[in-house]
């Protein structure tokens, strides 16, 4: 295809930074995501998530740094370019007044690439007629109704900013099918932001975390949560001072045994333990969301007072 | 001719395992007790991805795998079938992995404080589903 994202990457950023005030949002952001599949993006509230697309779509101006994206400076995005970026967010804001046919044939008109059966066959998994006014569609009719629309403009990139909040299990199952199952969503690579890890575990190819405006991860979700284990140590006496802990993510205390969740650590963590005078030693699985909560957390993993 | 049948498995998530491992537990499972017999048919990837509303490519990850450890055959332009039964490993990696898993389940026996008799007795149940399928 041509005009395709320079160097593969959709979105790249470079030294990106972004002050309100005194308040820092991203914090010299690099980031390059690579064409091609699902990627999730998960972060605390204010870890800078929608910022960034601000910025990325031109919303917004940075403090600093570059913004790119589909390989063309955000600052500049022409007509053309927005044609091939489709967007969803959360409150899939839509004019409640016009009908689904009016909206329908308004964003025809405007988009050139249009695929009529593209929109056919996501609106199909919708109960969704077009006489009806938008006002009235129930929120998982109008994430279907605005997914649809999206797809229908066919998106070389498609950003979904907490897409299926608030919709009931039946409209979110609905929603991530179309997203995964379609031939509309074919080829197109899907920016998911999400703080449903239930969902993440089930869409995405590659997770990426963002913490206090930078970039903490960027890989599959099964290799990140190798990065992370789970420790359970008897430790007779007083266990290690938390601050000496390596790779501490997490440290509970539960019924005289000591629980640790770490990052990046290795066997070698066992004879860290030993050498706390921990007596019996044991490794538990984690799970996917318990990894990415308790790297999430991390702050609070030392209480000020210990 | 063979025909591909739904394959009756469950994914969970939030769970200690991966969905992809799931999957290839939940297969080795099946066939290991004969529900899935050599020469069937597996799903598509793109209908057991829809079935379980996953991402496909965990499904052609988990595949991958059960094809490269000989549980699976491709047949080109078919899909994939179930292979014929043969001993996959060497004499001595089967100990070794049998070892490995004894240890873990010993150690988890430990961690319970679990009774050994009623621990034998339980693991005797769980594999009496492997015998089924000799019998």
């Amino acid at each position: 295809m041509t005009g395709t994202a320079h160097d593969g990457f959709v979105i790249e950023t470079r030294g990106l930074s972004k002050r309100y005030g005194r308040k820092i949002a991203i914090d010299c952001l690099d980031i390059a995501i690579p064409a091609g599949s699902i990627h999730a993006i998960v972060g605390a509230n204010g870890a800078g998530k929608s910022t960034l697309f601000r910025i990325l779509l031109g919303f917004l101006p940075a403090t600093a740094g570059e913004a790119r994206i589909l390989g063309r400076d955000s600052r500049y995005l022409t007509p053309s370019d927005r044609e091939r970026i489709g967007f969803v967010n959360e409150e899939h804001t839509l004019p409640g007044w016009m009908t689904v046919a009016e909206v329908t044939a308004m964003q025809r008109r405007h988009y050139a690439r249009w695929s009529q059966p593209a929109f056919d066959e996501v609106i199909g998994h919708y109960n969704v007629e077009a006489t009806q006014k938008v006002g009235q569609l129930s929120r998982g009719e109008r994430a279907g109704f605005n997914l649809a629309l999206s797809l229908a403009q066919r998106p070389e990139l498609l950003v979904l900013d907490e897409p299926t909040l608030g919709l009931d299990v039946v409209a979110k199952r609905a929603f991530l099918e179309t997203l995964m199952h379609s031939n509309a969503a074919e080829g197109c690579t899907v920016i998911y932001c999400s703080h449903q890890m239930e969902e993440v575990e089930r869409v995405a190819d590659n997770l990426i975390i963002l913490e206090r405006g930078a970039l903490r991860n960027m890989s599959s979700p099964d290799e990140f949560r190798s990065r992370v284990s789970h420790w359970v140590a008897d430790i007779p006496f007083r266990g290690p001072d938390p601050r000496l802990v390596p790779g501490l993510l997490d440290e509970q205390r539960i019924d005289g045994v000591y629980h640790y969740l770490v990052l990046d650590q290795g066997e070698a963590f066992v004879e860290f333990l030993r050498a706390c005078g921990a007596r019996d030693v044991h490794r538990l699985p984690v799970s996917l969301d318990r990894a990415i909560n308790g790297f999430l957390s991390r702050q609070h993993a030392v209480p000020a007072a210990a | 001719m063979a025909r591909t049948k739904a394959l009756p498995i469950q994914i969970v998530t939030g769970d200690p395992r991966p969905i992809g491992r799931q999957i290839v537990d939940a297969v080795r499972m099946r066939i290991a007790t004969g529900e899935l017999e050599p020469g069937a048919q597996l799903p598509s990837v793109r209908g057991l991805a829809q079935q379980l509303t996953i991402n496909p490519n965990t499904v052609a990850k988990a595949y991958a795998e059960l094809t490269a450890e000989g549980w699976l055959e491709a047949r080109q332009g078919l899909g994939l079938y179930v292979a014929p039964p043969r001993q996959r490993l060497s004499a001595g990696e089967r100990d070794r992995r049998m070892d490995e898993a004894i240890q873990a389940f010993v150690h988890e026996v430990v961690a319970l404080d679990y009774p050994p008799e009623r621990a034998m007795a339980r693991l005797d149940k769980a594999l009496a589903v492997l015998g089924r399928k000799s019998a």
